[in-house]
């Protein structure tokens, strides 16, 4: 264990010392506090804040990944090519003891400059309302909608294939199934027309959700009902009415008697935009099981109907601070991720080849998602084998773009310590551990003195 | 385990990318070193001299054969920690400083920071670089690296120190340095394995050498059977009057033989190293290392008082160590014995009869005797907290005065 930490105390001074780390500091003390009060978005205090938390994390963790990976790289491949590794590895350690020490230097540089940077764009954060002139409602909207950490309740497709297979027969009995289109085809348009008409509300007709556990942190606080409204017939000025209920859903459903009160407000807003409308939170009943009811109100004059993800309800399920760091903890094991990358790749290539295959896996995972899906299409057309071998290596990468921060944090939507807990286990425990039992096995087998006649 | 190292028709094949062999750099080697000796790999260059001590050391892997080194595998952390290695060039981290150098060698042995500390100031002050210590090594000249090499090797004190050509780029007294150390060691009981070029530095140091030409040893012997002309006798004199010489060129012509007088020419090393001795009997300033024959105590110790501080500390930590501590109670009186013909060793180095008169060696001497003045008060302490403990309430205060007596005569006899 000395050994490993003499190793990891090495590493850490050689990145200090080199200046290699200097590089990045120096940009980042810059940068963060320039961006924090040029940032603007879109105008809005919430905008602005959001502009900053998501550029300022965003560089934060490039520039971190690329140092990591510089570093990891740097620190065993110079040692092997300007073989200090002759009068260490000669001492009484082990090999892996070796590749561990670095490892530990390499992620304990990055826990301390994560965290200092974290703090600095946290404190930013946290003060630029305090520092520029803003109004009550934009502090209020800023509240509400950033500085939180809030669950989203969805509601899951209906499952209409019954009623489908029941269309289809009886057109089928009355021979009135077109001639010209495949099984496949009819049964999926019908889907799609049945899964329609449950999200549209005629002039008049209501329409019901139901949301269940839901559990709010704040009784004082609000929740959000998130929605977005499509019309059939494009209403003069846009905007159509919507008469807007939540409570109980015995209530909503069965009208029996209800011990927590219902909203019920009319509405007036712009169609094809996403909004939110506050509720506050004692109509959520004691048993969390909610009911969210829209009436197409009569003054409108079309069909109103909610695209598949048009309504959600949102609720305050955190403090933002909490889900500032559990962001963090997504990008420190990103880093984690990349220094067992580059630890591999220098057991057995040299510094410029090595920096060139990580940076290139680095960015595929950053876009691992696009890729993914692109090589699935492939495998449908071109061959099983080929899916069988480059998705298989693909899908070993780490989903940098699924388990981004800033995916999380400029919605301020909830991420949770489930989901966090999967990135490590995935990430870290299992991929990363992966590359480090691989890096280990080659480094132990490897010759470490060049060959000199 | 009947050899230091051992090999066993090892042999090291390079191959090219396609796995046809092409050169064979060594070629079946056997090769006995025996404990306690000074065994010296000679050859020129390429002839496979350094991938043999890789091979030891378990950098490269061998092709066909196998080598013991100290009865296990060079590779393995428990023959490694009583090995030093000082390899062909001293490859150091440029931006550590001496200082920090040696204190990350000697935290890879484990070694505990006051144990460090002690040989660490005991190491930099033998090498003479206590002045340039807080420096970065990538500052250094390659003799002053080559300097901190050797103490990195030395930091563990090991039983047996392999070491690849050790003068390359080192001035006249940072080798016969060396070879004393060299000497002194074996003294102690300790093995020396070196490879080297430079016949001059292997003729004064070993015991034993094998001549190696494309990685085949051709001849392997004791030195002096090896180099020692039977057929011819030499004498050495004072001076003395020509009609002495005349007569002893008399008898040995009785005897049929032939015989050359001339008088003896100084060596240019104990020459040159009387004059830089001069120079810094004038205090000279110089940059670069502080050049003295002087060699660490802890390494020219039978056993050296970090041993009594480890085993103490240990016995501290057991609680049952008094029959550790009655045996070193009685190693340190030895010490201070030790130490005499130390002294005798330097001042005969200096090449002069009375080490009083060189102002810099007894300046030198002064700086190195505060580190084991403090080493022996901190021994001191140790040792009478552990006694404490294991007498407290048994033994008697009397008792107890009687041993610190003791081990005060031994300290300052010591220093």
């Amino acid at each position: 264990m000395h050994s490993i930490w003499a190793i990891a105390t090495n590493t850490i001074k050689q990145a200090v010392r080199m200046k290699v780390a200097a590089v990045f500091l120096i940009l980042l003390f810059v940068l963060l506090p320039v961006m924090g009060f040029s940032a603007t978005g879109d105008g809005t205090l919430k905008g602005r804040l959001q502009t900053f938390v998501s550029y300022g994390l965003s560089l934060t963790s490039f520039l971190l990944c690329l140092l990591t990976i510089i570093i990891s790289i740097y620190s065993v491949t110079s040692d092997i090519e300007q073989r200090q590794i002759y009068t260490v590895i000669t001492k009484p350690i082990r090999r892996f003891e070796f590749l561990l020490g670095k490892l530990l230097g390499v992620v304990l540089l990055d826990v301390v400059l994560l965290s200092l940077f974290a703090t600095i764009i946290y404190t930013i954060t946290i003060y630029i309302p305090e520092f520029l002139n803003t109004t009550e409602a934009e502090r209020i909207q800023a509240n509400n909608e950033f500085f939180t950490a809030r669950a989203a309740l969805t509601v899951p497709a209906v499952d209409v294939s019954r009623e489908v297979e029941d269309t289809y027969r009886k057109l089928e009995r009355s021979n009135a199934l077109p001639d010209n289109i495949s099984h496949e085809e009819i049964i999926a348009r019908l889907t799609m027309q049945k899964q329609l008409a449950k999200r549209a509300a005629d002039v008049g007709q209501v329409l019901v959700w139901e949301f269940d556990n839901v559990k709010p942190r704040d009784p004082n606080g609000n929740l959000f009902i998130k929605f977005k409204y499509d019309v059939a017939v494009n209403p003069p000025d846009m905007q159509v009415y919507g008469r807007w209920f939540a409570g109980d859903y015995q209530y909503i459903r069965y009208g029996t008697e209800s011990e927590t009160p219902i909203y019920d407000r009319i509405h007036k807003h712009s169609v094809r935009n996403f909004h939110e409308i506050a509720v506050p939170v004692d109509v959520v009943p004691e048993h969390g099981h909610l009911a969210v009811a829209f009436l197409n109100d009569p003054l409108n004059n079309t069909v109103i109907f909610f695209p598949p993800d048009g309504i959600e309800v949102l609720y305050k399920a955190d403090t933002f601070t909490g889900n500032f760091v559990r962001a963090v903890l997504l990008i420190l094991f990103r880093l984690i991720f990349l220094a067992c990358l580059g630890i591999l790749a220098s057991t057995f290539l040299s510094f410029p080849v090595a920096i060139l295959l990580c940076l290139v896996l680095f960015s595929t995972a950053c876009v691992s998602g696009f890729v993914i899906e692109s090589f699935s299409f492939m495998s449908e057309n071109i061959s099983v084998i080929y899916s069988y071998t480059i998705k298989l290596v693909i899908q070993l990468l780490p989903k940098f773009d699924k388990f981004n921060p800033t995916n999380f944090l400029v919605p301020a939507r909830l991420l949770s310590w489930s989901l966090l807990a999967e990135c490590a286990a995935v990430m870290v425990c299992i991929k990363a551990f992966l590359l480090l039992l691989l890096a280990l096995l080659i480094f132990h087998f490897r010759e470490i003195a060049k060959i000199i006649v | 385990m009947e050899y230091a190292v051992e090999t066993f028709s090892l042999t090291k094949i390079f191959s090219d990318w396609w796995g046809r062999a092409k050169v064979y750099a060594v070629d079946d080697l056997n090769l006995q070193v025996h404990h306690n000796e000074v065994f010296g790999l000679l050859g020129p260059n390429g002839s496979g001299k350094t991938t043999i001590l890789k091979m030891l050391l378990g950098l490269l892997y061998p092709t066909k054969g196998r080598a013991l080194v100290l009865g296990g595998d060079g590779a393995d952390p428990k023959i490694n920690s009583r090995i030093g290695f000082l390899p062909e060039e001293s490859y150091l981290y440029r931006y550590l400083n001496a200082r920090e150098t040696l204190d990350f060698y000697g935290r890879l042995f484990g070694l505990s920071a006051k144990v460090r500390k002690t040989r660490i100031e005991a190491l930099l002050d033998m090498v003479g670089l206590t002045a340039v210590a807080n420096r970065p090594v990538g500052t250094f000249s390659k003799g002053m690296a080559r300097r901190i090499g050797l103490a990195q090797a030395l930091i563990n004190d090991p039983d047996l120190l392999i070491l690849d050509e050790p003068t390359t780029g080192l001035d006249p007294i940072g080798t016969r340095q060396i070879k004393d150390l060299i000497r002194k060691l074996v003294e102690r009981g300790k093995t020396v394995l070196l490879c080297s070029h430079l016949l001059a530095d292997v003729e004064d140091v070993c015991d034993r050498i094998a001549i190696l030409y494309g990685g085949k040893i051709h001849t392997q012997g004791r030195v002096r059977d090896l180099l020692q002309q039977t057929n011819k006798r030499q004498i050495t004199t004072d001076a003395i009057s020509d009609a002495t010489i005349e007569k002893i060129k008399q008898l040995i012509r009785n005897e049929d033989a032939d015989c050359v007088v001339t008088s003896p020419m100084d060596k240019l090393e104990t020459f040159f190293i009387k004059t830089v001795a001069a120079a810094q009997q004038q205090a000279q300033a110089t940059s670069g290392a502080v050049s003295t024959t002087k060699i660490s105590d802890f390494l020219t110790r039978q056993t050296t008082s970090e041993d009594i501080l480890d085993k103490l500390a240990s016995a501290m930590v057991s609680q049952e160590g008094s029959p550790e501590s009655a045996t070193t109670e009685k190693v340190v009186p030895v010490e201070s014995s030790e130490s005499q013909p130390d002294e005798q060793l330097l001042s005969k180095l200096t090449g002069s009869a009375e080490p009083s008169q060189l102002e810099p060696v007894v300046r030198d001497e002064k700086v190195t005797a505060q580190p084991v003045e403090s080493e022996a008060a901190q021994a001191e302490q140790i040792k009478k907290n552990i006694l404490d403990r294991l007498t407290g309430r048994s033994r008697s205060q009397g008792e107890d005065e009687e041993q610190t007596d003791k081990l005060q005569a031994g300290d300052v006899g010591d220093a």
